[in-house]
């Protein structure tokens, strides 16, 4: 009877239910029924000790990181970066937008703060140039999901602690791919430049005007040495690194480029204190989520059912990734993982997939699933930004979505993309 | 009517308070967090002498960070859900699925709220492993209109001092965060169910507006 908080638990979900309370509803009032309520006490105490973690302490961290580069004006230095190196080519714009999109995911993991602080400056400068408005919103949201797929990653910090992976090893299994879908909307880009003459933004830099660049980017670059170099190095855990990170930033902010205000902090603090206890809260209720699922036995039900489909592993990785697509359309990355990770997580790994490489699959799935309609967050941050409507944003990025889909199936069923530096580093086996 | 906004008045200016209150708690919290932690890397790395208690003392920030601000973003309607069902109901329909559901939202904070007790009394028994605190603190005060005392680590019903000494902190002050976060979550619940209950009745232009600033989650 267990396994029927599933369904009970999708029902509350699809009607608006919060995804927080609905983790413990679903599974609280089966127990109850089921005649298990000491088993309620253990929920409690789960969602508790869930939360008490000191990895998943690297979130308010990394939200902090982002928040302070957001204000900061680093997002100013790493296009015009972007543009020394890009700015001459047909379509020069729309490749700044995606490279330096590509830059901003080794700063902050986050795509919808990619979009707000890419947008805002990027957009209108496009349309300046003649690109039209939808089509300057669509790239830039298309660009953003490389956020949370380049490390760090939010979204990868949740998935390790859920399913007890390394975050170190998600974090590596991950640059390839983010690359990956970075060229893939640049080869588009440049399709469609030269299909429709798109223009170029400036001329071509000498060597010395990119060398300047360069070293004005120099210490925002910097950032995703220190984290990646720090952890690879063994000098700090990814907490650790996260909290170097926030310090690092708001350093930047105010000594270096001096952009950042002093009486800005306490704003940052709270905004970034407000999400990190969204998404605490999510995962500790994911927490004692996964454990009635697996009181229930519905991995091993599910399983036996999904290989009633098909016992061939890559037809059944075709139909997650289509599953994942579908959930990506209506619900965001974060609480999709928390959920579907614990349930989806063990069939597949008993099939011979290995654990990073599913992760991989599922968060990259999961991230392109923001930019797709009818509710991906990253479309309605690109109207706001824009000013466009989000059902014309969402016809201008299907061209851009194809080629993501094409990474996702790439990464499916080419392991080695994402599994060889991590396999390189030692980090699997 | 009358008798709804005279019953929202007092939840809406508690809320409107304290949860400021929380969040600048919540503020300080994240920045120590921080500084405990870049601390900690300072003392390994450059003075070779590794530090046992900042991991237990970040971990107790966060967990009050959490439990102080999360209210604040359910407040604001932060929480992560689908509403594309209730978009596309009838006005008044999705008005009352809404109503139902945060009724079934009190309910699972209710029932967090008798667990959260039975947990923070429980934390009354274990000391924190690292963490010391310069005085104890005997608090205990009656819960208006009930015959309930509400305690942490005493067996009086009214109590409140502080005992002066060195002395390991009491997991309970760990636990009693997140209950406290599910007190204020039930008390902004209970609002947001009113402010309901007076928009159905066609009365929401009388509704003082609420901030809806919440930033994204992890994506």
């Amino acid at each position: 009877m267990l396994i029927w908080f599933l369904p009970v638990f999708l029902v509350f979900l699809l009607i608006g239910f919060p995804v927080v309370f609905g983790l413990v509803f679903a599974p609280g009032i089966l127990l109850y029924l089921n005649g298990q309520e000491r088993d309620i006490a253990l929920l409690y105490r789960n969602v508790y000790t869930g939360m008490d973690s000191f990895p998943l302490m690297a979130i308010p961290f990394f939200m902090l990181a982002g928040e302070l580069m957001n204000r900061g004006g680093i997002t100013m230095r790493l296009v015009e970066f972007s543009q020394a190196l890009m700015g001459h080519l047909r379509g020069g714009l729309a490749h700044v937008n995606i490279l330096s999109s590509m830059l901003f995911a080794g700063l902050s993991g986050s795509a919808v703060a990619d979009t707000s602080a890419l947008g805002s400056m990027l957009i209108p400068a496009m349309e300046k140039q003649g690109y039209t408005r939808r089509f300057a919103a669509a790239i830039t949201a298309a660009s953003s999901v490389i956020g949370p797929i380049i490390p760090p990653s939010g979204i990868m910090i949740i998935y390790a602690y859920v399913m007890g992976e390394s975050v170190a090893a998600l974090f590596l299994a991950g640059i390839v791919p983010g690359v990956l879908v970075g060229v893939g909307l640049m080869l588009m880009v440049k399709v469609m430049a030269d299909k429709y003459d798109f223009p170029v933004a400036s001329a071509k830099t000498t060597w010395g005007e990119r060398g300047q660049a360069s070293l004005r980017a120099f210490f925002p670059l910097m950032t995703p040495v220190i984290i990646l170099g720090g952890i690879l190095g063994g000098v700090f855990t990814p907490t650790e690194a996260a909290a170097v990170a926030a310090a690092y930033a708001l350093i930047i902010g105010l000594f270096v480029l001096k952009t950042l205000k002093l009486r800005e902090i306490p704003d940052v603090l709270m905004r970034a204190s407000m999400t990190s206890a969204i998404v605490l809260l999510l995962v500790g209720a994911a927490m004692a989520f996964k454990t009635v699922v697996s009181l229930s036995h519905a991995p091993e039900q599910l399983a036996a059912a999904i290989l009633g489909l098909s016992d061939n592993p890559l037809i059944l990785l075709f139909l997650i990734n289509i599953l994942l697509f579908i959930v990506g359309m209506f619900l965001d990355a974060g609480p999709a993982i928390i959920i579907l990770g614990p349930i989806l997580g063990p069939i597949f790994t008993s099939m011979g997939v290995d654990p990073v490489h599913f992760a991989i699959i599922m968060s990259v799935n999961l991230t392109v699933g923001l930019a797709t309609p009818p509710m991906g967050l990253v479309l309605f941050v690109a109207s706001s930004v824009s000013g466009e409507r989000v059902e014309t944003i969402a016809r201008a990025i299907l061209p851009f979505l194809a080629v993501e889909v094409l990474v996702i199936f790439l990464i499916t069923y080419v392991p080695a993309i994402s599994m060889t530096i991590p396999r390189l580093a030692g980090f699997v086996n | 009517m009358a008798l709804l906004l005279g019953l929202l008045a007092p939840f809406q200016l508690f809320n409107t308070h304290v949860l400021r209150v929380g969040r600048g708690i919540a503020v300080v919290c994240m920045g120590l967090m921080v500084v405990i932690i870049l601390t900690q890397v300072f003392f390994r790395y450059v003075l070779n002498d590794a530090l046992n208690w900042p991991d237990e003392a970040a971990r107790f920030l966060m967990l009050w960070m959490t439990g102080l601000i999360a209210p604040t973003a359910f407040r604001r309607g932060g929480f992560v859900s689908i509403d594309m069902f209730l978009r596309m109901l009838p006005r008044a329909m999705g008005a009352l699925v809404s109503l139902a559901l945060l009724c079934t939202s009190l309910l699972v904070l209710v029932v967090a709220m008798k667990l959260g007790m039975n947990h923070v009394n429980s934390g009354c028994l274990f000391n924190s492993a690292t963490l010391r605190v310069p005085f104890t603190l005997h608090l205990a005060f009656p819960v208006p209109f009930t015959d309930l005392s509400a305690t942490i680590c005493t067996k009086d019903d009214y109590a409140f001092s502080f005992e002066w000494g060195w002395t390991r902190l009491k997991l309970a002050h760990m636990y009693a965060s997140i209950y406290v976060g599910i007190i204020l979550l039930t008390i902004v619940n209970i609002e947001l169910i009113l402010r309901s209950f007076i928009s159905l009745s066609g009365q929401s232009d009388r509704l003082p507006l609420l901030t809806t600033d919440v930033p994204a989650g992890a994506e």
